[in-house]
Parts: structure tokens; C-alpha cells; sequence
């Protein structure tokens, strides 16, 4: 989901940039001193999950966690994700320095969102919470492709075409995410319920 | 009580950390298979320009577009990789050539050939082909090897070596894509431990500063 150097145009680079570091802002404001080893590790499981490729047809899908990583921290999705994105363009050549902003635009913003939907709803009964935890783990993937989509419209490509090829290509990526955020989520409710609840 | 509520909170920290390590154990195990990221690799054979487009770590780019471009941007040609992610094409013209790659959903790899790597190559070649048929129009059978001018004797050779060149070619083709190492993996996560590391120490000097403050009242 890592949008390459060299594809977007100015305006969408400017706006991506300008959008995360609002969102980074806000995260870092609310992400106080004790949630920070919590953020940490989220951040490393983010930049390491991008390794667990799936082939799909012409392109090849990795895991994003952005679900996970949204449902635990809210806002401070944004600079965990900036982080791990940048460490990412540094060391494995992933995506790029100037599409840094679109790119966490893309990512943390479903997750964000996914907060905000969802984060309630886990902290429920474990029939409520592992349903909701899956939803969440694959509607956040499906969001982001949704944004790569929004940020190549602006260039050359149909938005709905490519969002669904975006969309497609994500399936299974979506499927196990869901069941990966299901599984963290039963997980945290047996030995750290407080993760979960604000 | 408060002791007990810490000591549950380590226990339960203890557990979290066994399952992230156990989760980074799988990751590692189940090795950096792929990454997210296209190269396109080009170089001259004889008049042509072959083409290898893969997602580093192995896979081809099949039916990716394979653009080229001349040095001031006016676009020369376009093809599709076929499904082992090659295109080859003749050289459109004698000036560095900018091959893109777009590999779909914002994926996209570029390589340059310089011009330099054209020059000994394009050139000489048409104007031998030229005047091997100007000499077998006059003869009417191919040119005796005394006849051999050097120009054509170092066609033959360049072609000779092109064809020995192929298999370090694709050894270079495979080298080239450096896919992320361990050493990348644990160097990102000790940024990221270093990264806490400034945080713990800014909330340390504003704790301190505020005890001190208060010490002061």
C-alpha cells in the first residue's frame, strides 16, 4: 500500500504532508508519557508486519496492521505509523521520503477512524468484541485502499478503477488482518483488558 | 493493593512482550519473503534494449507498462512486460533513455541508460550492415574472411562477448534487488527503542523540573 516516489503530483504531496503532520500533532498530544512503550511496540509489529507478503495477481499485497494499531492507540496511530513508515522508506525501500505524508495519510486515517467505530465495541462481551475486532481489522485495509485510490485520482489513473483493483488485491490481506486483529484483540482481553478501554 | 495492581500490570506486560517476540519469532522465521517495492533493470544488447521488471524478492511484473523516455522527457515508446516480466525493444534513438516502469496500484521503477553505453553500439552497426550488402551486391556471395574490414571483426567480437555477457547479466539482474536483511529489521526496531529512549527522557527532566519546583515553594 506504499505509494512509489515519483507518481503522485505536487499538490496531492502537499496535502498528504500537511494532513499527517496535523494528525501527527493531534496524536502526539493525546499520546502521554505512559502509553508510550504500548506505542512502541505497536510501531515495531507495523514496520515488521510489511515483510508477510501475500502474492496476488499482477502485484504482491504485505500485512498492514493499521486496524490494530488504530483500535489501541487512536490519534496516536499517526506518528506510530509515521515512524514506522519512515524507518521503512530508510532501510527497506518502501514507498518513498516525499510520498512519507500520503502514505501515512493513507494508512492512519482508517485507523483513526476504525477508533472511532470501534473502539468502544471491543471493550464489550467477547461476542460483541472479536465480530467487531475482524470488521475492524478488515474495513481498515479496505479504507486505505480506498485512499491509495483517492491519492492516484488526482494523477493519471480512474478512481474507481484502480480503488478496485486496490480493493481486489487486498482481499485476502483483508481476511487475515481481520482474523489477526481478532486474535490480538481476545488476546488483550484475557491478559491486559486495559489496553482495550480508554 | 496498589503493589498487587503493579505486579499484575508487570505480569501482564511479561505476557504482552512473549507474544510480541513470539509474533517477531514467526515473522522472522517465516523470513523477509517479499517486499513491497518494483525495480526495473535495462541493458544494451547488440542494437536492442532488453528489459527485467520484478517486486523485489522474486516475483515478476507481468502486463506492467514499460515506458521510455528520452532526455528531455518526450516519451519514445510504450510496451507491456510479458509474464517473466520482460519487454526488450530496438533502440528508438541515440540519446539516454529513461526506462519507467509502472507496475500498477503506485508501484513504479525506474532505470537509466546513459548515452555513452548507446553510442558504441547503434551507431557503427547499421553502417556495416550497409556495407556488408553493399558487398555481397557486388560479389554476390557473403565477403571472403580476408575481406573482413575491422569494423566487422569487432561486430563479431562485441557480439561474441554480448552472448557470454548474458548469464553475468542476470547474476547482476539478481544482485541488484537487496531485499531487507535482519541487520534492517532489528535496525529499525532499535530506532524505534531509541525513540522511547527520548521520550523517557524528557518526561524524566519534566518530572524532575516539577519536583524541583515544588521543592523551591
Amino acid at each position: 500500500m506504499h505509494i512509489s516516489e515519483g507518481i503522485l503530483s505536487g499538490p496531492v504531496l502537499i496535502s498528504g504532508i500537511a494532513l499527517a503532520a496535523a494528525g501527527t500533532a493531534i496524536g502526539l498530544k493525546k499520546l502521554d508519557y505512559d502509553r508510550i512503550p504500548r506505542a512502541a511496540i505497536l510501531s515495531a509489529a507495523f514496520f515488521v508486519a510489511s515483510l508477510i507478503h501475500v502474492p496476488v495477481g499482477p502485484s504482491s499485497v504485505h500485512l498492514i496492521l493499521n486496524g490494530i494499531v488504530g483500535l489501541i492507540l487512536g490519534w496516536g496511530a499517526f506518528p506510530v505509523i509515521l515512524v514506522a513508515l519512515t524507518l521503512q522508506a530508510i532501510l527497506f525501500q518502501f514507498g518513498g521520503i516525499t510520498t512519507l505524508g500520503v502514505n501515512t495519510v493513507i494508512m492512519a486515517l482508517p485507523a483513526v477512524f476504525c477508533y472511532y467505530l470501534f473502539g468502544r465495541l471491543v471493550g464489550k462481551r467477547p461476542r460483541i468484541a472479536l465480530p467487531a475486532a475482524f470488521v475492524c481489522g478488515a474495513l481498515s485495509v479496505f479504507l486505505g485502499a480506498v485512499m491509495v485510490g483517492l491519492a492516484l485520482m488526482f494523477t493519471e489513473e480512474n478512481f474507481l478503477k484502480v480503488s478496485y483493483l486496490v480493493v481486489i488485491a487486498h482481499l485476502p490481506v483483508m481476511i487475515i488482518e481481520g482474523t489477526v486483529t481478532a486474535f490480538c484483540v481476545a488476546f488483550l482481553k484475557k491478559v491486559q483488558p486495559d489496553m482495550l478501554r480508554e | 493493593m496498589r503493589t498487587n495492581s503493579l505486579t499484575r500490570y508487570g505480569m501482564g506486560c511479561r505476557k504482552v512482550l512473549g507474544f510480541m517476540l513470539f509474533t517477531m519469532a514467526f515473522v522472522l522465521w517465516t523470513g523477509p519473503a517479499m517486499a513491497h517495492r518494483v525495480t526495473i533493470f535495462a541493458w544494451v544488447e547488440g542494437d536492442k534494449i532488453f528489459t527485467e521488471s520484478k517486486f523485489s524478492g522474486g516475483k515478476r511484473v507481468n502486463q506492467g507498462d514499460v515506458i521510455v523516455y528520452d532526455s528531455e522527457g518526450n516519451q519514445l515508446l510504450k510496451g507491456k512486460t510479458d509474464d517473466k516480466g520482460e519487454f526488450s525493444f530496438e533502440i528508438p534513438k541515440k540519446t539516454s533513455l529513461k526506462i519507467v516502469l509502472m507496475a500498477g496500484m503506485g508501484h513504479r521503477g525506474e532505470w537509466t541508460i546513459p548515452v555513452s553505453e548507446l553510442e558504441d553500439v547503434a551507431g557503427p552497426q547499421i553502417e556495416i550492415t550497409s556495407s556488408r550488402k553493399a558487398v555481397r551486391k557486388k560479389t554476390g556471395k557473403p565477403p571472403e574472411v580476408s575481406h573482413l574490414s575491422s569494423n566487422e571483426i569487432r561486430l563479431t567480437v562485441e557480439e561474441a562477448i554480448d552472448k557470454r555477457l548474458k548469464p553475468v547479466m542476470k547474476i547482476l539482474v539478481a544482485l541488484r534487488e537487496n531485499r531487507p536483511t535482519f541487520r534492517d529489521i532489528f535496525g529499525g526496531i532499535g530506532y524505534i527503542l531509541g525513540l522511547v529512549g527520548i521520550a523517557a527522557y524528557f518526561n524524566y527532566r519534566r518530572k524532575s523540573a516539577e519536583i524541583g519546583g515544588k521543592k523551591t515553594d
